[in-house]
């Protein structure tokens, strides 16, 4: 599954991070790294962006964004 | 022990950095840009008995690689004009992504002392760190302070008295595993180009140029002797070792530094078993909410007005 396909309240943990370029460093550099925690906590009234708790701490992605990050469930 | 010292500040974003500025430095700071770019550059001084020590706030990042403008002002600061220390700020309250900038300073071999910074938050939140252990890990000073209260100035002010004493301890060394024969490798074939091997930490520079890091390999191609070879053997590296792993260099180091941040605070921080929601959490539930949230802006808007023209036309009108 995808970070941008989940719902708010679903919870899972990164099992790919596959952006490369700025946004894959970004990404890496915000802490999605393959075995950190997430959790979706709630999207924009019109969808973008999405808010996402990851490790304990919140960040806020494009759903665009978010589909670069392959999610496990857990 | 230096008359003056150059002090550099830094951190990521929203670690309190320029509450700690303005607490050291007072009214006595000067705003300019870097050199050629329009990034802000914050310098004031502060005084340390009779010593005056001048400190330099760097652009709050999360990373240090060449991507963004404000990254390579902070690395380049901190490689080029080699601040007498570096003070870096952590969120106590958010330490495991704070360290992952604290590691990348500790490989640029800057000489730090790390503040962590909101212990209160920390404490809030049932959070309970191990400071003395993790500045035994680090091999560097760690203090922690709350300076939203005013507490801090003195503690960092003793720790830079100390920080020459300090030069003798083994720092922690990032382990990048099945990477680095490839970093001992390049870094070998770095000592023999130029005068890298004076003005850069060689393992750094190394690493830097197998993650195919711009800035890295101009500060290579700077040198007045001939580069290609070496640079052509950071790309032939690059690629054996994407080829060995099937995962490219920057990616692994990456996911290595979060590895190493989540090992520490495993270590060192204890958490409560279930986290309690904050206090902006349970506002954000009801400001954010899909119903409420409009409502609640909507409530507000109205009250302003009221007060302001309404109220307001009535007390012009009495007067």
């Amino acid at each position: 599954m995808r970070l941008n396909e989940m719902s708010p309240g679903d919870i899972g943990q990164v099992r790919d991070m596959t952006a490369a370029g700025p946004l894959g460093q970004r990404l890496m550099d915000l802490g999605f790294y393959p075995g950190a925690d997430v959790r979706v906590v709630r999207n924009a009234p019109l969808i973008d962006p999405v808010e996402i708790e990851l490790d304990g701490y919140h960040v806020t992605l494009r759903h665009e964004e978010a589909s670069w990050v392959e999610i496990e469930a857990v | 022990m230096k008359e003056r010292m150059t002090v550099a500040l830094a951190g990521q974003p929203n670690s309190g950095k320029s509450t700690l500025f303005n607490l050291l430095t007072g009214a006595r700071q000067h705003v300019a840009n870097y050199p050629g770019v329009t990034v802000e550059k914050k310098t004031g001084y502060f005084s340390d008995g009779n010593r005056k020590h001048e400190l330099v706030d760097l652009p709050g990042t999360y990373s240090l690689t060449s991507y963004s403008l404000e990254e390579r002002v902070a690395r380049d600061f901190i490689l080029r004009s080699s601040p007498d220390a570096v003070l870096n700020i952590v969120d106590a309250s958010n330490i495991k992504r704070s360290l992952y900038l604290t590691l990348q300073l500790l490989e640029m071999e800057a000489p730090l002392v790390v503040v962590l910074n909101m212990m209160d938050v920390a404490e809030r939140r049932l959070m309970s760190i191990d400071v003395a252990g993790l500045g035994k890990h680090l091999g560097v000073p760690v203090l922690s302070t709350v300076c939203k209260k005013g507490e801090g100035p003195e503690s960092i002010k003793s720790a830079l008295r100390e920080l020459d004493e300090q030069k003798a301890q083994t720092k922690f060394r990032m382990d990048y595993g099945t990477l680095e024969p490839f970093i001992k490798r390049l870094s070998d074939a770095l000592a023999g180009v130029g005068d890298l091997a004076k003005r850069y930490p060689l393992r750094w520079l190394a690493a830097k140029l197998l993650e195919n890091d711009s800035a890295a390999i101009e500060l290579v191609r700077e040198q007045n002797v001939s580069t290609l070879a070496v640079l052509q053997e950071a790309c032939s590296l690059r690629e054996e070792f994407e080829k060995q792993e099937g995962q490219s260099a920057d990616r692994h180091m990456a996911f290595s530094r979060h590895r190493a941040c989540a090992a520490i605070a495993r270590n060192f921080i204890s958490l409560p078993g279930t986290r309690k929601a904050t206090l902006s959490d349970r506002a954000d539930r009801l400001i954010c909410h899909r119903v409420l949230g409009p409502v609640i802006l909507l409530a507000i808007l109205f009250a302003l007005y009221q007060i302001a023209i309404v109220w307001g036309n009535d007390l012009a009108a009495m007067a």
